[in-house]
């Protein structure tokens, strides 16, 4: 899949992985989904501009604090960035120092990779996803809802995007392992 | 040192190798969070050494990441980010350099003050170093190439500039730093607002210098003239971007507004700009959002994996450690405050402002607080360090980035010449700094109409 992405002017240089992967059937699947829902979640922030703007007004123009706009502003921001996560992740957005890495042979990289998602990125999602259990299972048995007074009363539907966002990022995660594995496969390992 | 701390010491000495990989930091710091308290536990179980690290003070990683999730401050973040993405794709920034170019240009030195000018104003908002310095890098530095400017000076001035736009107030790693340090995001952009304007008039008084004395260096450039339909124009690309970044600054100084509500207004007055310049079709507006959410996503993911690493180093007794090795460094408090700041300014070379401000802020802040030394006023310090490491050769990060857009005949030798009389200015700041506290403090104890 060649998607265009727009030439980006303001992205920090450096920050995406320096290796082209072969995709596979099933990375291919996976990304058009997490393409798709962070396309579509980036569009919360328009959402989240827009309900600032209107707590501001009301609060200048009819001196009315509203407190459930102010819990809606962290709200759609939490459920926004939280749903980039797997999405900077799939278009590699995350920052890397790439000071000393991008001097290594390209295979050398891949290998860095692939130890690094799986002693590190994937224990990591698989602890918080075993340990967000508790706490999300615990808030929807009460249908938790806002402490303060006027909140919002989905707060148990927020906590579940902490899980939900988790398992898009295992979902890139295992589709990037698979064109990891697939460029190790490929190339025969060449001897120096 | 008991068995626990020993492991505190091995996981940040980890951190700092594992850097070097390459791999993500997010994930790295993450990921160790989940490997170290394994080895605590092993420590525990098999060696019979306390480590007060289990899986159940663990997951205790998952309330820190709620806390993330539902801090209002940090609101602010993708609404800068936001309002710098948008400037920059609308064609604004652009509008903004040639006006100011053609300003400025008559004078010796002007295109390089120009460049000044454009990176304090618009840097701002997008906060992160690689993407000002390449902004700068593309819009500014073909100018003064062009009109016959030494390449050392052009290349020294957009590395200085593009690096000194991630202390200039609306930055978003000023938001970062203060919630980390659980100060107001108001208080540390009102303090960083002298120590910035300082710096920038600091460079601007060495570029006029340099067009006076070394006229070859920073000729005049010659520019159409001024007719009053050009000064129109320039009028409307300045000052209503101009007016921008003074309101958003305007109402967090006055209390009309928090952060939040000011990253909101200065989205939505970008957001104007951008349409009634019509340079705002829907694939832009596309485009934007989601760089937008790259860029939050990844600083957010940086966050996360950072309090789950600080909150198992916190459990194996780290910050402690690192508290107790600096308070007994045998120097007075200065001695210890000036000893961090090198010691931050090394780290700059290798770690980028997230991890540092993610990681290593957290640690020293309670040794800073404990010497009673004002923590706006270490912060502006601390970013004003970091500022400086990024561009200080051979490993300062603006180089490399400038080194990777520019054309042939400005090579690293060139940028590190270049860059040199900057790292001067960079040093006479921090010193005037180090002995005027009033510099950083002041302000904001005058703000909210208080």
């Amino acid at each position: 899949m060649t998607e265009a992405e727009p030439p980006a002017v303001a992205s920090a240089p450096g920050a995406s992985f320096p290796v082209r992967l072969p995709t596979t059937r099933f990375s291919r699947a996976v990304d058009r989904v997490l393409s798709a829902v962070g396309r579509a979640a980036s569009w919360l922030w328009v959402v989240l501009l827009a309900v600032i703007i209107v707590n501001v007004t009301l609060r200048y123009l009819f001196q009315e604090g509203r407190i459930e706009l102010e819990e809606l502003q962290w709200h759609i921001n939490a459920v926004a960035f939280m749903l980039a996560i797997a999405y900077a992740y799939r278009v590699d957005a995350h920052i890397r120092i790439d000071l000393l890495s991008n001097r290594l042979r390209p295979r050398t990289q891949v290998w860095i990779e692939f130890y690094g998602t799986v002693f590190f990125l994937l224990p990591f999602i698989v602890a918080v996803l075993v340990f967000s259990w508790d706490f999300v299972a615990h808030s929807w048995a009460v249908s938790e809802i806002s402490a303060s007074p006027g909140g919002l009363p989905l707060r148990w539907l927020l906590k579940g995007v902490l899980p939900l966002a988790f398992l898009l990022l295992l979902l890139a995660v295992l589709s990037r392992l698979a064109r990891v594995w697939a460029f190790l496969a490929a190339k025969p390992e060449t001897p120096p | 040192m008991t068995g626990a701390e020993i492991l505190a010491l091995a996981m940040i000495v980890a951190f700092i190798g594992l850097v070097f990989t390459g791999y993500p930091i997010a994930w790295i710091l993450g990921g160790l969070a989940v490997v170290f308290t394994v080895l605590a536990i092993v420590l525990e179980v098999d060696f019979a050494i306390p480590t007060s690290v289990d899986w159940f003070y663990t997951s205790m990683a998952v309330d820190r990441i709620w806390d993330v999730m539902e801090n209002w401050v940090m609101v602010a973040l993708p609404m800068f980010i936001f309002m710098g993405v948008l400037l920059d794709r609308s064609g604004i920034a652009r509008d903004l350099l040639t006006g100011f170019a053609r300003l400025f240009g008559p004078l010796r030195g002007g295109l390089a003050i120009a460049v000044t000018v454009i990176g304090v104003l618009l840097a701002a908002s997008t906060g992160i170093i690689g993407a000002s310095v390449v902004l700068l890098g593309l819009l500014g530095l073909p100018a003064m190439l062009q009109h016959g400017y030494d390449n050392r000076l052009a290349s020294g001035t957009v590395c200085a500039v593009g690096t000194l736009g991630i202390l200039i107030p609306p930055s978003i790693m000023l938001v970062v730093m203060a919630d980390r340090m659980s100060m107001s995001v108001g208080d540390l952009f009102l303090g960083a607002l002298f120590p910035g304007i300082l710096l920038g008039g600091l460079y601007v008084a060495y570029l006029l210098g340099v067009g006076w004395l070394r006229p070859a260096r920073a000729p005049a450039a010659r520019v159409e003239r001024m007719d009053l339909r050009a000064a129109w124009r320039l009028f409307l690309a300045v000052v209503p971007a101009g007016l921008l970044i003074l309101a958003v600054l305007g109402s967090i100084f006055f209390g009309l507004a928090t952060p939040t509500e000011a990253a909101g207004v200065g989205a939505a007055g970008a957001l104007a700009l951008a349409l009634a310049k019509r340079s705002l079709s829907r694939k832009v507006m596309a485009a934007v959002v989601e760089e937008t959410s790259r860029t939050t996503a990844f600083i957010f993911a940086a966050i996360l994996g950072a309090v789950c690493f600080t909150l198992v180093l916190r459990g194996l007794g780290g910050d402690e450690l690192i508290a107790r090795a600096l308070l007994g460094l045998p120097l007075g408090p200065t001695g210890i405050v000036v000893c961090i700041l090198i010691a931050t300014f090394l780290l700059g070379f290798f770690l980028d402002w997230l991890e540092l401000t993610l990681v290593i802020l957290p640690l020293v802040a309670p040794v800073v607080a404990a010497l009673e030394f004002d923590p706006v006023w270490f912060t502006v310090m601390f970013a004003v360090c970091l500022q400086t490491s990024f561009l200080t050769p051979p490993v300062g990060g603006a180089l490399f980035y400038l080194r990777g857009i520019a054309p042939a005949n400005v090579d690293l030798p060139v940028i590190y010449r270049g860059v040199a009389p900057f790292i001067v200015l960079q040093v006479i700041g921090l010193a005037i700094l180090f002995n005027w506290e009033g510099l950083a403090t002041w302000l904001p104890a005058q703000a909210y109409g208080g």
